[in-house]
């Protein structure tokens, strides 16, 4: 057979071909597993309470993806007579003696609420409420990442910092640090910053943030968006 | 013995003869392999390139070679909930040239030498985009000047009936620009013709070793296949059918033995080639 009677057959099947495979390279979608349980958690907290002082609490409600979501939360105490909340969160201390305080979110036949301890006494000398947090980080992947760390309130920032225990491993390119509540994908969270240290003591300063506002830090690859390692910053 | 420029090795072309091969190569992966040569998820990415290669017999002893991408083509998909359905974080794509390699093959050996060798020089020239699309993660390229010396030695042989056949191993070092990791690039293969000649069977084992002397994910963020650092060994299969004298179609399959920081699934390759050198 000629050639010139080949060579355009063979360009037409490869022309055929080539379209194919552009075709095939089309943006499709990967889906992610991102479902979490829905959260209220409350951010403002104090554990005593003078009489006839006030405290305002305050909720954030996350939603089965862990994005946080205005809703209409319910505040109740376990014992009006010895400290009373307004449908506000404003929290005042009627009585000595110690209650429980709800948050509480109805969805449907679903009832979310998260809660925590006051005492109510004649005089308070300390409040306290909480600025400091600490817990470990550990890969989730193939890429070594370890380490423990605090979390520190300064002011209307925080301050995370992670010890000489801390190691990540330095070949993977792209590595960020989030704050998130979601803790299979970036949607909703905070990024911190891209990764540069990789061993010892190091510290990143995140403004307006609140201590109680994120459930985990991530480490992901963002280029590739894939986790790599993770921490839950521990509830109240 | 002579051998078809789709045999690697060390043999090179006659003065004035040529040869040409227009393809594509593509690879689609969704793991990749980490640092530590396990395999990790990521998010579904495909790199296309249209590759443009010719060799032409400068002199007897004296071959020139490029190996253009003339279209590349990286994507990665979109990341949707599963839980709402909405998308996480878009895909994107980015259409650009590719990164052309300008080589020089030298043969060492005298004319029908029963072992040749050659020396070849490759300079990788970045043309390519080696960050593009909106998060600036998608490449054409590597971004760098690659600066390759190879050496190649062979031999041709009959096995079963006088059909003919090769071996060839080669062994280079590859110079980097822009913090990139030295290389050390090695690899050998097979090939077998049927048919008299008209079907070509090549087996290749190729593979890179980084010299990890480069920058560090604490300079660089580049990804895909052109990550710094990267390593593998890897094995393929090409398939090159004649039709004429001079024209004829070329298929292959590669994958990945081990590697570290590269993409874990199979390479394709599809390509017509025009032989001008019998």
């Amino acid at each position: 057979m000629k050639s010139s009677f080949l060579f355009p057959r063979i360009v037409a099947v490869f022309s055929i071909l080539l379209s194919s495979f552009f075709m095939s390279s089309c943006i499709k979608d990967d889906v992610v597993d991102d479902y979490v349980n829905p959260e209220i958690r409350i951010t403002s907290i104090t554990d005593s309470l003078a009489i006839d002082s006030t405290f305002q609490s305050s909720a954030l409600y996350f939603n089965n993806v862990g994005e946080q979501v205005e809703v209409e939360v319910v505040w109740t105490s376990s014992n009006d007579s010895v400290a009373n909340i307004t449908n506000s969160g404003l929290i005042k201390g009627v009585g000595i003696g110690t209650c429980t305080i709800y948050s509480k979110y109805v969805n449907g036949e679903v009832e979310i609420t998260d809660s925590f301890l006051i005492a109510v006494s004649v005089k308070v000398t300390v409040m306290v409420v909480t600025l400091e947090k600490s817990g470990t980080v550990a890969t989730t992947s193939s890429y070594p990442v370890s380490g423990s760390y605090t979390l520190e309130v300064q002011g209307d920032d925080l301050l995370l910092t992670f010890n000489a225990d801390y190691s990540a491993d330095n070949s993977l390119p792209g590595l960020y640090i989030f704050l998130a509540n979601n803790n299979s994908t970036t949607a909703g969270a905070l990024e911190i910053g891209l990764v540069t240290v990789f061993n010892g003591v190091h510290s990143y300063l995140i403004p307006n943030t609140g201590i109680n506002d994120y459930g985990f830090i991530l480490y992901f690859c963002k280029p590739f968006n894939v986790k790599v390692g993770q921490g839950i910053i521990p509830p109240n | 013995m002579a051998f078809p420029s789709f045999c690697g090795g060390p043999w090179v072309q006659k003065k004035g003869k040529s040869y040409f091969k227009l393809s594509e190569w593509w690879l689609v992966f969704d793991e990749h392999y980490t640092s530590a040569g396990l395999k990790d998820p990521n998010v579904t990415t495909g790199v296309y390139n249209t590759f443009l290669y010719g060799e032409y017999g400068i002199t007897n002893r004296f071959t020139g070679i490029v190996s253009s991408a003339l279209f590349s083509r990286n994507y990665m998909n979109n990341l949707v909930s599963g839980t709402t359905g909405k998308t996480i974080v878009a895909g994107d794509a980015v259409n650009y040239l590719g990164d052309t390699d300008l080589g020089f093959k030298y043969q060492l050996s005298k004319k029908d030498a029963k072992v040749p060798m050659a020396l070849s020089i490759v300079l990788g020239l970045p043309i390519g985009k080696s960050a593009a699309g909106d998060a600036m993660n998608l490449q054409t390229g590597d971004g760098e000047f690659n600066q390759i010396i190879q050496f190649d030695i062979g031999k041709g042989f009959t096995v079963f009936k006088k059909r003919q056949a090769y071996y060839a191993l080669y062994g280079g070092f590859n110079n980097r620009s822009n913090g990139f990791s030295e290389e050390i690039r090695f690899g050998g293969e097979f090939g077998i013709e049927f048919f008299s000649k008209k079907l070509w069977v090549i087996a290749r084992v190729n593979g890179i070793e980084s010299m990890k002397n480069g920058a560090t994910a604490e300079t660089v963020t580049s990804t895909s296949i052109f990550a710094n650092n990267s390593e593998y060994i890897s094995y393929s299969v090409e398939v090159n059918q004649y039709f004429s004298n001079k024209i004829g179609l070329s298929v292959g399959l590669a994958s990945a033995l081990r590697g570290e920081i590269i993409a874990a699934a199979p390479s394709f390759s599809a390509g017509i080639f025009l032989d001008f050198t019998k």
